[in-house]
């Protein structure tokens, strides 16, 4: 029976029977998107506690107040009109700082979304990608008079015959780039600060706050300067994008090792140990900048040099007077 | 030999000599490089006009972000060349009558100097942001003249010979063949004889051309254009059925045939190359596929043959600090399939691909060369708007603008004064079927006249509308602007 499977060749548009596989073209490289572990959590006790323990302590407090108010009532309508305004007033802040954390984290999301189509559209020449990633970068700002100009440009250019990829390098150069100077001085000014701080503060636990607290600060202005404009829970957020992507391209690891070497044991170390300690947590702060950039511009660096620390080294240390605060 | 080492010679020389005067006053020389009708001078002319006039070009940088100051023609430099009627091409376009400017019949070329605000320090402290930019014009024919440099007589008129006993060369050479035929290549020399060969294989490289047949290698350049060598004995030869090696008989048509031919070469050929193409710093390379593959599978390979024999004779490269000893290379050329306004945007990315197969072996000899390249479709002047047209549930992309009298498609004829919507058909996914004629039929690019611009009163020179002139500009001269 070894005579049935001799070598054969067939030639192909001739063999009937035969079924090809699908010649699928190779889809063009398009930056992978993170997957969720996609691992089955438990039943988590500990979230149940805490969600039962808050809904608790709000009813207390609900009834708390409705009593208080019920009391002042009864002793004068007019004290218990002034509480209840009060709790009103209380209420809608809430709903408003609820809304504004919301349209922040919304906004921050939207950024996220420019992000990939302009990914798609230089990567994979995706024309429809590259008009989402447009008309997003339109609608975040609209309203800026800075840019209102370079925006009319960009309009002027819609109906241009252009690659996407083309698109997306006008708008940067354009639109985006323009606020790289403003975003260089708000990194600036938070590492310098950062400096200081770690150089006077007298407690080492302060100065673990005060440094925390510039850097929030800084990534906050970071965002709303690209127009993410977080509110706390979406600057939290946005902290957390920033350590993983730190995470991931090793930023943290090299500070540690060869900027502490030789600047908190070397020169600076040397002058003074509080001021070296100072130059290090100013430096990591540039670098915790310079990754919030990555995250928060809504296009990729494509005409312009990517800024990198050593723009940033020389600033750490001078303590000039501070410039304007930029608009 | 000899010659090509005084050549090689004095373009290094004027390498050095280039290094020099480049401190002072930086020159680009751009060569614009393409067969005939391929768009040389309306790619130039639309150049200077958008240089000059401040153009639309968002993706030419240095324009975009306002950095050009001014941009003027220079008075023309060298006195025994014409200069580039750059003035008479724009009046074409824009006249009552719009009209494409005529093929070029001569070598003509003009300097344009463009002021900026340099961005560099050496820039701003050296010449101040200021680049000079020489462009060349001439007729496309001469440039199918420079792989010669390198054939002998025997090696060409075997060449030749063989290649008009192919395809579709075959039915237009009989004349041509049937004189050959009687003729005696060893016998003695015969002024007539000569003569009248040289005439049938003028008129046989002439019906390659036609729009029919649109074959594209056809040297020598100066048989189908003359320039101002009309009625010289230097365009009195023809390929004869000689073998290589075999040595001419002294005073034989051979002999006299090899003799012209070397002429040529040392007295046309070599001064054309030399004088213009040696020192090249960026290149452009305009291939006008469309036509080609209107005529057939034969004229799209013909092209490709054509345009890779006259690519290899450049000299593409990465330039280094010994460049300047050794002579400059081309350090960025962009390959561009012109008249892209022919059809739709949607298919410009198939059009690009089909430019990629077809010039593949230009393309892997400048990717090996370390030179930077590009491959773009352009259209210098857009003649056309783009439209939709619901046909049966259908919808057909197409292109609106006024074809050019006698433009046929279908059956419908046009007169040149009627705007129509042509649907010219798909370009194929795959672009190997450009060259296997496998598409026959299915597709016809119509030649319009240039596009009507609207001029308002106050302003005196209309902007041409384009598609990638400022890509293209960006990538060829970009980086100069710093």
């Amino acid at each position: 029976m070894t005579s049935t499977r001799r070598p054969t060749a067939f030639r192909l548009p001739e063999t009937e029977e035969i079924e090809l596989e699908p010649d699928l073209p190779e889809p063009p490289l398009v930056p992978v998107q993170p997957q969720p572990l996609g691992l089955k959590r438990s039943f988590r006790w500990g979230s149940l506690l805490v969600s039962a323990a808050t809904s608790l302590i709000m009813l207390w407090a609900g009834f708390a107040v409705t009593g208080f108010i019920e009391d002042l009532f009864a002793r004068s309508v007019v004290l218990g009109g002034v509480a209840l305004s009060l709790a009103g007033l209380i209420a809608l802040t809430l709903v408003a700082i609820l809304l504004r954390e919301v349209i922040g984290l919304i906004r921050l999301n939207a950024l996220g979304t420019i992000q990939d189509d302009a990914a798609k559209a230089i990567a994979a020449g995706d024309a429809a990608a590259a008009q989402q990633a447009l008309r997003h970068l339109r609608r975040l700002y609209g309203r800026r008079p800075e840019l209102a100009a370079a925006l009319v440009d960009l309009d002027r250019h819609e109906h241009d015959i252009m690659d996407p990829a083309d698109r997306m390098r006008i708008a940067e150069r354009d639109i985006v780039s323009r606020l790289d100077e403003t975003a260089g001085r708000v990194i600036t000014r938070a590492s310098r600060r950062v400096t200081l701080t770690t150089a006077v503060m007298p407690a080492a636990a302060l100065d673990i706050l005060f440094v925390a607290a510039i850097n929030l600060r800084m990534l906050r202005d970071l965002a709303t300067l690209y127009g993410g404009r977080p509110g706390f829970i979406g600057t939290l957020r946005l902290a957390r994008m920033v350590l993983s992507h730190l995470a991931v391209t090793g930023g943290l690891a090299l500070t540690d090792n060869i900027v502490q070497h030789v600047l908190g044991r070397g020169l600076i170390g040397r002058l003074s140990a509080r001021f070296g300690e100072g130059a290090v947590n100013g430096i990591m702060t540039a670098r915790i900048g310079l990754a919030a950039l990555d995250i928060c511009r809504p296009l990729p660096f494509i005409t312009r040099p990517k800024p990198g620390l050593a723009e940033f080294l020389q600033q750490v240390g001078d303590f000039s007077p501070e410039r304007e605060r930029p608009a | 030999m000899a010659s090509t080492l005084i050549d090689e010679t004095r373009v290094a020389l004027g390498g050095i000599g280039d290094l020099f005067t480049g401190l002072v006053s930086p020159t680009v020389r751009l060569g614009v490089t393409g067969l005939s009708r391929s768009g040389k001078t309306v790619f130039i002319t639309a150049l200077i006009h958008n240089l000059l006039h401040g153009g639309r070009l968002p993706l030419f940088n240095a324009q975009a972000e306002g950095r050009i100051v001014r941009a003027y023609l220079e008075p023309q430099t060298h006195d025994d060349v014409p200069r580039f009627a750059y003035e008479d091409h724009v009046a074409a376009l824009t006249g009552a009558d719009r009209a494409w400017p005529e093929g070029t019949r001569r070598i003509s070329e003009l300097r344009l100097t463009v002021d900026y605000a340099a961005r560099g320090l050496l820039a701003r402290n050296t010449h101040g942001g200021q680049l000079r930019i020489d462009i060349v014009d001439y007729p496309g024919e001469w440039l199918l003249d420079l792989p010669l440099m390198s054939m002998s007589y025997e090696e060409w008129a075997q060449a030749t010979l063989q290649q008009s006993r192919t395809g579709p060369r075959l039915p237009l050479a009989g004349e041509f063949h049937a004189y050959l035929a009687a003729l005696e290549p060893e016998a003695r020399a015969n002024e007539s004889s000569a003569q009248e060969a040289a005439r049938l294989f003028t008129a046989y490289l002439a019906r390659c051309r036609r729009d029919d047949v649109s074959l594209s290698s056809l040297p020598p350049g100066r048989f189908l254009m003359p320039g101002d060598l009309a009625g010289s004995p230097l365009l009195t030869f023809a390929p004869l059925e000689v073998a290589p090696g075999v040595a001419a008989r002294r005073g034989s048509l051979h002999a006299m045939m090899q003799r012209r031919y070397d002429s040529y070469v040392a007295h046309v050929v070599r001064p054309f190359f030399y004088d213009h193409f040696a020192r090249l710093d960026r290149q452009i390379v305009l291939a006008d596929l469309l036509t080609a593959l209107n005529a057939g599978p034969a004229a799209v390979s013909d092209l490709s043959a054509a345009l890779s024999a006259v690519l290899a004779c450049f000299r593409q490269g990465a330039n280094s600090w010994s460049s300047v000893f050794t002579g400059r290379r081309i350090d960025r050329i962009l390959f561009a399939a012109t008249k892209a306004d022919l059809l739709h945007h949607g298919s410009h990315d198939r059009l690009e691909a089909i430019l990629r197969l077809v010039l593949d072996r230009a393309l892997q000899r400048v990717a090996f060369s370390g030179a930077r390249l590009d491959v773009a479709a352009i259209a210098a002047i857009r003649a056309t708007r783009e439209a939709t047209v619901r046909q049966g549930g259908d919808v057909l992309p197409c292109i609106v603008g006024t074809p050019e009298a006698g433009e046929v498609i279908g059956k419908e004829r046009f007169d040149g004064e009627t705007e129509a919507a042509i649907f010219p058909g798909d370009l194929p996914a795959d672009p190997a079927q450009a060259l296997d004629g496998s598409m026959a039929g299915t597709i016809r690019f119509v030649r319009f006249r240039p596009p009507k611009l609207s001029t308002l009163p106050l302003r005196t020179s209309p902007a041409f509308p384009h598609i990638r002139l400022d890509r293209a500009l960006e990538f060829l001269l970009g980086d100069r602007f710093r």
